[in-house]
């Protein structure tokens, strides 16, 4: 129903810069996550595409139309916060058809459209209700509803489901992923959890500190991230150095095979997420293998997080073998494909 | 509430409320009644047939000029307060302390010093002994008074309810009509009532400004008693407190803050 395309925006708050150089291109229908940590400026860009907020430069086009000077209620793009923010004055319906009475549908229209979301939602029946006879999921329901029965071209999620349980989470979250492409809406959704990013969304940007890091395919940030800081977000850890030479990289693990592009004889700093690092108790177990010793552990239910002593450095692994224990002696291996060079040489690491 | 709780919340409402008003009506139905009678020796109606009929159109006249005053003084009260009140629970800025001291002034300098020394320039400005001069004295208290009662209530309020009803198709005014007015609409109805009922009460300033040309309920009330008529004073006295009572009884649901929850 709509394309959006955010240029170059620049954002900020009594002259202190928050958002820099923000462009973004989100295709007709398409869900895109926003992740970053909690004040990397993911609600201030939400702010300006909704039109509450003027970015201090930079635009914000919506189906090829710049809307920087339209007031946020002729934007078509609809901003659901990350609190449910119901009208306590309104009951469920009337909370639901405010959009729809401010644009001016008649009585008639309003209760269809609302009857329909409602069911969408999974609120049939709750509509009569006051705002605060409803549980924490029923109001945030309500509010995506009070949202979706507008079908704007753009849909605005702040984190909206930050404020429930996990159980809850997961069902809401299968609901908008449902709703979502039922109705089609082009969506951006504002996440802190880079797991429901992943899962949320077909492409996902990364916010760190106001600037765009790197957007792609969950699978791209997760197994190609651009640099260390995108990759440690996403739970990597394991930085090493080493120099790029004839399609190895040389490093003090060895001299492994990769597939990273041009860049011979430059310093490079390498990344292997945890759980890609093989390890074993017995040393026959595996070739081309190294060895370490277990400096602690930590049991996180479906893995083992070992911190692991070798002679050039410490690696951590999370690996299946629950029995681990400090001081045991181990063998390690880094599988040469799962090694991540990253293209520029990094000054964080 | 527990059933002794409740005997002691009415014992207190009656020993505060009825009490004095007792008296009141006592006293205004007595004839005659001296000093060491502890009721009248002779009841009648004479004070309040006086009321009624001699002094009838005055009292008329007088309730009307106070209904007047004091509706004018909280309605312009609170229309001015709510930007104010606005801007200092929303945001922070420099000065607001002292604005807030600026503020407590005029509550706490007495009514009488304000408007003595407003009246030359009141004199001045044309609006001496004039309805618009009154309220303009009336003012001076009642607007801080319903700046401060706002600004509470715009201290516990969320604009994010604003930002989200812009961004579900409202316009600035309609948010303002049919989401901000109605969150904060107890608040604004305590305010406007705190500033009715202390422009209802007033009785030095309105006869300053208003140079007894302006009589209002109190003034009335005030020369009355001078003659020394007590079943009169009394009786108008009662007048006087009705309709403040009514006003107050009308708006009790919106006092004690109970209906302000959900604002945030
Ligand atoms: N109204 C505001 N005034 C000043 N600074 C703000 C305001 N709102 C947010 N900020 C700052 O801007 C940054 C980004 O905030 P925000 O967009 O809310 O982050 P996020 O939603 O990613 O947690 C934070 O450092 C925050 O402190
Ligand atoms: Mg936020």
């Amino acid at each position: 129903m709509g394309a959006l395309s955010l240029k170059d925006l620049h954002i900020h708050y009594d002259r202190q810069p928050v958002v820099q150089d923000f462009s973004l291109d989100i295709g007709d229908g398409e869900m895109v996550a926003l992740l970053g940590p909690s004040g990397a400026g993911k609600t201030t860009i939400l702010k300006v595409v909704a039109g509450l907020l003027a970015p201090a430069r930079g635009e914000v086009i919506i189906d090829g139309q710049v809307v920087n000077d339209r007031p946020p209620e002729k934007r078509d793009a609809v901003m659901v916060f990350q609190k449910p923010l119901l009208f306590p004055f309104m009951n469920v319906n009337q909370n639901i058809a405010f959009g729809l009475k401010m644009r001016g549908d008649d009585a008639a229209r309003r209760s269809r459209a609302v009857e329909r979301i409602l069911a969408l939602t999974r609120l049939a029946g709750l509509g009569p209700r006051k705002v605060h006879e409803l549980s924490g999921g029923q109001q945030q329901r309500v509010a995506l509803a009070r949202a979706l029965v507008l079908e704007p071209a753009i849909l605005l999620m702040d984190e909206p489901l930050s404020n429930l349980d996990a159980n809850l989470r997961q069902e809401m979250r299968e609901l908008i992923l449902t709703v979502q492409s039922e109705l089609n809406i082009t969506t951006l959704f504002v996440t802190h959890d880079q797991a429901e990013a992943l899962m949320m969304s077909q492409r996902v940007a990364l916010l760190l500190e106001g600037r765009l890091r790197q957007v792609g395919s969950p699978r791209d940030l997760f197994h190609r991230p651009a640099d260390p800081e995108v990759a440690r977000f996403f739970g990597g850890g394991n930085f090493f150095r080493g120099r790029l030479h004839e399609g190895h990289f040389e490093c003090d693990f060895g001299r492994l095979p990769v597939t990273a592009a041009d860049g011979n004889g430059h310093l490079r700093t390498a990344t292997i997420r945890p759980e890609d690092i093989q390890l074993a108790t017995a040393p026959v177990d595996l070739p081309d293998s190294f060895a370490g010793t277990v400096v602690r552990t930590r049991f996180e239910g479906m893995a083992t997080r070992a911190w692991i002593r070798c002679p050039f450095g410490e690696l951590v692994v999370l690996t299946a073998e629950s029995a681990l224990a400090p001081g045991q002696s181990v063998r390690l291996r880094l599988p040469p494909d799962k090694i991540r060079v990253f293209s520029e040489a990094s000054s964080s690491e | 509430m527990s059933r002794p709780k409740a005997v002691l919340v009415a014992l207190t409402v009656l020993a505060a409320v009825g009490l004095p008003f007792a008296t009141l009506v006592i006293w205004s139905l007595a004839d005659r009644w001296f000093f060491p009678g502890l009721w009248p020796q002779a009841w009648g109606l004479r004070a309040w047939s006086y009321v009624v009929t001699t002094a009838g159109g005055q009292v008329i006249t007088a309730l009307w000029q106070s209904v007047a005053v004091a509706f004018v003084t909280a309605v312009v009260a609170v229309l001015v307060a709510l930007p104010a009140a606005r801007a200092l629970g929303l945001y922070s800025f420099r000065g607001k302390d002292a604005i807030s001291v600026l503020l407590t002034l005029p509550i706490i300098v007495p009514p009488l010093s304000v408007a003595m020394g407003l009246h030359l320039w009141f004199i001045r400005l044309d609006l001496a002994e004039s309805f618009i001069g009154v309220v303009a004295v009336h003012l001076t208290f009642c607007l801080p008074y319903a700046v401060f009662v706002l600004w509470g209530v715009f201290s516990n309020y969320n604009p994010d309810f604003e930002s989200q009803a812009r961004s579900l198709g409202a316009s600035r005014w309609r948010v303002w009509l049919r989401v901000m007015l109605p969150m904060i609409l107890p608040g604004v109805i305590v305010a406007g009532l705190f500033a009715f009922l202390l422009s209802w009460s007033q009785y030095l300033s309105t006869l300053i400004i208003g140079g007894g040309r302006l009589i209002t309920l109190p003034v009335l009330l005030f020369s009355l008693m001078g003659s020394g008529d007590r079943p009169v004073a009394a009786a108008v006295s009662i007048v006087f407190v009705l309709p403040a009572l009514v006003a107050l009884l009308f708006s009790a649901r919106h006092l004690g803050g109970k209906s302000l929850a959900g604002v945030r």
